[in-house]
């Protein structure tokens, strides 16, 4: 793929992955710092991807994977579930986007439910039904087999549907 | 339980999240970033880049060419002297002392070949080992070198040559005890320079650093206390 054309197919994905930084980080400079990072390494390296396969998830890919490599070493040593699965009241950051002063406020009680599943279940949600991307997509972004993703799209929902009848009764 | 429990399948949720989660459309500002940063940069002209490589070329000529060019000789006799003592040392260093031997047996060979006498002699102690003795011929001067060894490897070289009125450079002397001599620099050597008599006396070694300096002037003070060199004829 040409130089110019993968840019410009790259930039077109730009509000989605802006959008998934922003459900990852919960604040608008880090999501900023999130997707530029992301852009630089989708454009050094672009020679690696391979023409024809899904640039769109290519690039969440790397955004992910840039957000656990740098954002979640200020992650607070969470006690993992058995499951693998941080523990569910956990906030996800040491300096906890809810306490910052950049902070997102959640203004329905859909987006404060999803601001608490944990990183796995909330990137699955956003991939596969926010976004619409197919489950191999997804499997591809996550690094994990199509199986996986469905349990944890599974499993994801059942946590939302606890936290949002808990904000009902609430 | 509200309208939004109650539809609470799977399909649901997923349709729930897909139209009414908030978006978040990236910001014109980091639209503008990107953008920027995927932009190539304007192409370097190419007389640029042939100046620059010309250039780097004649750089690296020069720094090969560097340690040949010929060096501006100092103004200064002793210095002048010195370099040479120097290079004899570097020389020594590179292939050793020549005429290995007990001193007071080669002493006559020695001061026939370089037209010096030893009336006494360092022949090395715990501290300096003594290495060779050998005629040497400098700045047009016919002279002798004796070469010593310290514990930890450092070649020491004594030097003599005839150099009636040398003047040692007043603002380099050292007070060491009862001496006087010059402390001079060169090519990362450092050198004690004196006169006795008509003979210029230096002694060379690598040892520069402040911690060594001291050494540097025990050794100067154990050679000079037992040498006394004389012109032979």
């Amino acid at each position: 793929m040409a130089s110019d054309d993968f840019e410009r197919q790259a930039l077109q994905h730009l509000d989605a992955l802006y959008n998934f930084a922003i459900y990852l980080t919960r604040n608008p400079p880090e999501a900023d710092d999130l997707v530029q990072e992301t852009y630089l390494r989708a454009f050094r390296f672009s020679h690696r991807f391979q023409a024809g396969t899904h640039l769109r998830a290519w690039l969440f890919q790397i955004l992910r994977n840039t957000f656990l490599t740098f954002y979640r070493l200020r992650e607070r040593e969470t006690a993992i579930a058995d499951d693998g699965v941080p523990d569910w009241d956990v906030p996800m950051f040491q300096n906890a986007p809810e306490y910052t002063a950049n902070a997102m406020e959640a203004h329905t009680d859909l987006e404060r439910a999803m601001s608490r599943l944990p990183e796995e279940f909330r990137t699955v949600l956003l991939l596969a039904e926010v976004e619409g991307m197919p489950l191999e997509e997804v499997a591809r972004v996550m690094g994990c087999p199509v199986g996986t993703v469905k349990s944890r799209i599974f499993r994801a929902k059942e946590r939302l549907r606890t936290l949002l009848s808990d904000y009902d009764k609430g | 339980m509200n309208e939004r429990l109650s539809d609470s399948s799977d399909e649901a949720l997923g349709r729930r999240l897909a139209s009414e989660l908030p978006r978040h459309p990236a910001p014109a500002r980091l639209r503008a970033a990107v953008a920027e940063g995927a932009a190539p940069r304007p192409a370097q002209p190419a007389w640029l880049t042939v100046a620059l490589s010309a250039a780097g070329t004649a750089l690296v000529l020069f720094l090969v060419f560097l340690p040949l060019l010929p060096r501006t000789a100092p103004a200064d006799p002793a210095e002048r002297l010195m370099r040479s003592v120097v290079a004899e040392h570097e020389r020594a260093l590179m292939w050793g002392a020549r005429h290995a031997g007990i001193i007071p047996a080669a002493l006559p060979w020695l001061t026939q070949e370089s037209g010096i006498g030893l009336a006494r002699v360092f022949a090395g102690d715990d501290r300096l080992t003594f290495v060779g003795a050998e005629p040497v011929y400098v700045e047009g001067r016919r002279g002798m070198a004796l070469s010593y060894r310290d514990v930890d490897g450092h070649l020491v070289t004594y030097t003599v040559l005839p150099a009636p009125g040398l003047p040692v450079p007043e603002r380099r002397r050292v007070q060491i005890g009862r001496f006087r001599p010059a402390l001079l620099n060169e090519s990362g050597f450092s050198a004690w320079v004196w006169r006795q008599g008509d003979l210029a006396c230096f002694i060379v070694s690598d040892m520069v650093s402040q911690s060594d300096l001291e050494r540097f002037k025990d050794y100067f003070v154990r050679v000079r206390t037992a040498t006394e060199p004389v012109p032979a004829y």
